[in-house]
């Protein structure tokens, strides 16, 4: 048994290095590479990426418009949420401002100079489905390393924070990142050592929460690197978007992925992405149409018959996460301003009350009788299955 | 913190099926699935005592 011992491998005939090999283990070469076998790599090479809808391309609830913050869970761009302690600090909107090789980002602006409180955080969100994790076999000894990357770029330079953590909120991981030039591009690559204790959901519930602080406070921030059961939101120290009035901060290309290095970003067809976030949040509106706008395109419409009950199935555009909370707007009839949890009687130009009669994570019937009168009934929907 | 109110049962064929729920003053329904996040909060607020959801007509 021998070990031959060489940085670089060159074919006679080339007039440079061919392969280097490098003193961490990886091999790198200038050229294609040809596997007459098969390659088999410890991560997946496709749908390695855990993060949905990273590249903020799909925004089914409000087609590009501003959200402000509040105080609850407020979903912006498909699958990303926003929320603080205290409401109105910043608002949220998909932008067109991108980084080369990406089309949209997440655009958020302060709106006031706030002063952080000691427990309170203003955040970012995205939350992973656990049944999307079990390869990383987190909360045993076999936990796999994963990578965090994102591009960002902000008004604000400085030391920025986040954090991972559990669906029990019992197991943080911090990290930091800094920006180090305003207004401008930068993608971050964060490696994190897969944490062997704790429990990590495998099941349809939050199997990973993963926090981007835009503004926290010394209670919830802890030194980054290293896994502990504090609830932790950011880092110490890290800069506040919401404590500069009018500052900016873009997010996208977020990647999490199993490994230590930050791939290339994995930019899914558009048709498999928004089919992906759908297991989350679908409509009948169509993808660009924000739910409650006056749109004929869409709309259910049903034909009652008197004194009879009448079913009408809905299935979803995919199975979804679990049996979805169902919002209806009545039809077009209603005008512009429609008054959710009613479907419109075209009969008599009046809302009438939604009556759903069954429910699943593949669709819904509803339930209708208009009595004496027949009626066409016609409505639109949102189902949401958010973790 | 997502806001809950005006709760009642719905029924169909005699069986409770869902919940009809202003969530954040939006009139919704939700499915009586433990799994459904909206489900499970409100769940915890009625086993806190701080929502009521009343019986279906």
């Amino acid at each position: 048994m021998s070990t031959l011992k060489a940085t670089n491998l060159q074919n006679a005939s080339s007039a440079t290095t061919n392969i280097v090999l490098n003193t961490d283990g990886t091999i790198t070469t200038g050229a294609n590479m040809t596997v007459t076998g098969t390659a088999v790599m410890s991560s997946p090479y496709t749908m390695r990426n855990k993060i949905i809808n990273g590249a903020m391309v799909i925004d089914q609830r409000n087609a590009g418009a501003s959200v402000t913050q509040s105080t609850s869970l407020t979903y912006v761009t498909d699958r990303f949420a926003i929320v603080g302690d205290v409401a109105s600090k910043y608002t949220a909107q998909q932008s067109s401002t991108a980084p080369s090789g990406f089309i949209n980002s997440l655009l958020f602006t302060s709106l006031s100079s706030y002063t952080v409180g000691a427990s309170e955080s203003f955040t970012l969100r995205h939350y992973v489905e656990g049944l999307n994790i079990p390869d990383l076999s987190w909360g045993t000894a076999s936990a796999s390393t994963v990578t965090l990357s994102f591009w960002v770029r902000s008004s604000l330079t400085g030391t920025f924070g986040g954090s991972v953590s559990n669906s029990a909120q019992d197991r943080f991981y911090v990290f930091s990142y800094s920006i180090s030039a305003a207004n401008t591009w930068e993608q971050k690559t964060i490696t994190i050592a897969g944490d062997t204790t704790g429990t990590w959901l495998t099941t349809n519930g939050i199997g990973i929460r993963l926090f981007w602080s835009l503004g926290t406070g010394a209670t919830q921030s802890g030194t980054s690197g290293s896994w502990g059961s504090t609830l932790y939101r950011s880092a110490t120290g890290a800069t506040s978007v919401v404590g500069t009035n009018g500052a900016t901060f873009y997010i996208t290309g977020v990647q999490l992925e199993r490994g230590t290095i930050a791939t290339p970003f994995e930019y899914r067809n558009y048709q498999q992405e928004l089919a992906m976030c759908q297991r989350y949040y679908a409509k009948s509106y169509d993808v660009t149409t924000v739910p409650g706008t006056q749109v004929f395109a869409g709309e259910f419409l049903m034909q009652t018959f008197t004194n009879n009950n009448l079913y009408f199935p809905v299935r979803y555009p995919v199975t979804m996460r679990t049996d979805p909370t169902l919002t209806f707007y009545p039809g077009y009839g209603a005008g512009a301003s429609p008054t959710a949890g009613n479907f419109w009687n075209y009969g008599t130009s009046a809302n009438v009350a939604s009556n759903v009669g069954r429910t699943g994570t593949t669709g819904y019937s509803i339930e209708k009788n208009t009595g004496s009168a027949s009626a066409t009934i016609g409505w639109q929907y949102t189902a949401s299955a958010e973790l | 913190m997502i806001m809950y109110s005006n709760a009642q049962y719905v029924a169909s064929s005699g069986l409770n099926v869902g919940i009809n729920v202003e969530i954040n003053g939006i009139m919704s329904f939700v499915p009586l699935d433990p799994a459904n996040t909206d489900y499970a909060n409100m769940m915890a607020l009625v086993a806190a005592g701080e929502l009521t959801i009343a019986e279906s007509e």
